[in-house]
């Protein structure tokens, strides 16, 4: 099949440099620039100083670093915060407007798609695919692990997209959901807080277990919270922990085995099968190594994926790992973005 | 989240108005990936060598704005950005003694995506010159 896979990063993958101060936003482009990607992905929420108001002065800088560093704006990453108050949520015509309001700010960037969660409600979404469409902004509902394509929870969004008929909304997978190992800076940083080997065994040896025998997938409830149990009931979470309990397993063995759950394998061939409705994706890495392997995600083979589906877009590397070293070490997330960005390239162009 | 960089050490001093010391206060940085508006921190606890203080005496200054935690609660046109210092005062006669002290804070935060409200909490030893 015919396809253009364009890499793209994530500016979320440089969060603990920025936080410190020692980069700010044009020094994130600029780094991207250097790893030969093209594509820039922006949460306004954590780099736009004057969010949600988009000043002249801001879109002149935006659009000039653009041209100076060669890139292209890919995806905006939304967050509808439709409990702004404690004491309500925001009624349906309140979040289509918030929604309406990020769907403008991506489209005067210049971004084809719009990151939403998958906490959105559908009729929120229904109801923004008229901006969507006078934006040309695509709104994408991000597969995040423990969601997956193929499943109970996706056909939810697929009959919307049916039944509308739009073009103005799919789907971006996470690749939290090719995830084959726990990382190994997970397992560290559960060794530093004192979770015991044997505990840590078993965990690895249950999510080895899972993958091999495949996940049972998780339904479409409107609640996800309930949604989320059955998925964790139906993988064996609980008889996991009960184990965990009789082996007098402490809080950080309970919650590495809890953090578990957060990874999913799901078979690429999930990518083949939904291609038409894919328009961006998480390229998420925990820890990418020297020889440009990622602890937990086999790049080459979800990439192949996306190759003979004929994928036409971008994968943006979204660098996750800082949060399992940050307690313990510095951060480099430039190098790791670097490799992951020399990772990806090997296995598109290989 | 990003606990190790939570504080600012040069940002712990007694807090005085008109010649009176009416407490002490701190500079610190958001718990989280990304800035919110005011009406999403729920709460701001902290604990110094132990002692607890009333929600009521803590105050929250942002850009210039000072505000309780009740009048937060309805705040949207500021937010908190990411990585940005923002001032915490607690009202305390005299303020704290000089010398070493121990700090507790947490940030009570909720992104409305998420199914739990995140506790985040930083802890660093301080000195009252």
């Amino acid at each position: 099949m015919d396809y253009k896979i364009g890499r793209s990063v994530s500016l979320y993958s440089y969060q603990e440099e920025y936080y410190l101060g020692k980069m700010n936003l044009e020094d994130c482009i600029r780094e991207v620039s250097k790893t030969g990607a093209t594509g820039i992905e922006l949460l306004a929420e954590q780099m736009v100083d004057d969010f949600p108001v988009i000043t002249p002065e801001f879109k002149d800088q935006w659009f000039g670093w653009m041209d100076k560093y060669g890139t292209e704006p890919t995806c905006y990453d939304a967050f509808l915060e439709n409990h702004i108050y404690d004491n309500r949520t925001l009624t349906l015509k309140e979040q289509i407007k918030m929604m309406e309001r990020d769907i403008k700010i991506a489209g005067e960037l210049g971004f084809k798609t719009l990151r939403t969660l998958v906490s959105t409600p559908m009729d929120v979404i229904e109801g923004s695919l008229g901006c969507a469409e006078a934006n040309n902004v695509k709104i994408c509902i991000e597969v995040h692990s423990p969601f997956s394509l193929n499943s109970g929870w996706a056909d939810g969004y697929m009959n919307m997209i049916l039944k509308t008929g739009t073009k103005y909304f799919g789907f971006m997978p996470d690749w939290g959901i090719f995830a084959k190992r726990i990382p190994d800076v997970a397992r560290d940083q559960a060794r530093r807080k004192g979770a015991h080997e044997e505990c840590i065994k078993l965990v690895d040896d249950e999510f080895a277990k899972r993958c091999e025998r495949g996940f049972v997938k998780i339904k479409y409830d409107l609640n996800l919270g309930k949604a989320n149990m059955e998925f964790m009931k139906a993988n064996g979470f609980f008889d996991m922990m009960e184990k965990i309990e009789k082996m007098n397993g402490n809080e950080a063995d309970k919650a590495y085995a809890g953090d578990s759950f957060t990874y999913t394998w799901n078979d690429p061939q999930d990518i083949i099968d939904n291609i038409q409705y894919i328009y961006h994706t998480h390229a998420k890495c925990y820890n990418t190594h020297e020889d440009y392997t990622e602890t937990s995600i086999p790049i080459p083979e979800v990439i192949e994926a996306y190759k003979k589906a004929g994928y036409h877009g971008f994968v943006s590397t979204e660098y996750e790992g800082n949060r399992l070293i940050n307690d313990a070490f510095d951060v480099d997330s430039v190098e790791q973005v670097r490799r992951h960005q020399e990772a990806l390239r090997r296995a598109i162009e290989g | 989240m990003f606990a190790r960089h939570m504080f600012n050490p040069e940002g712990f001093k007694n807090t005085v108005v008109d010649g009176k010391t009416v407490g002490f206060q701190f500079d610190f940085k958001i718990q989280y990936y990304r800035g919110v508006t005011l009406s999403i921190i729920r709460n701001i606890e902290v604990w110094v060598d132990g002692e607890g203080f009333n929600r009521e005496d803590i105050r929250f200054t942002l850009e210039g704005e000072t505000f309780t935690l009740e009048e937060m609660r309805t705040v949207i046109d500021y937010r908190w950005k990411f990585g940005q210092w923002a001032t915490v005062t607690v009202l305390k006669d005299g303020g704290l003694s000089k010398g070493p002290h121990h700090i507790k804070c947490t940030q009570t935060i909720a992104p409305s995506y998420m199914p739990h409200i995140l506790v985040n909490s930083g802890e660093y030893d301080f000195v009252i010159e």
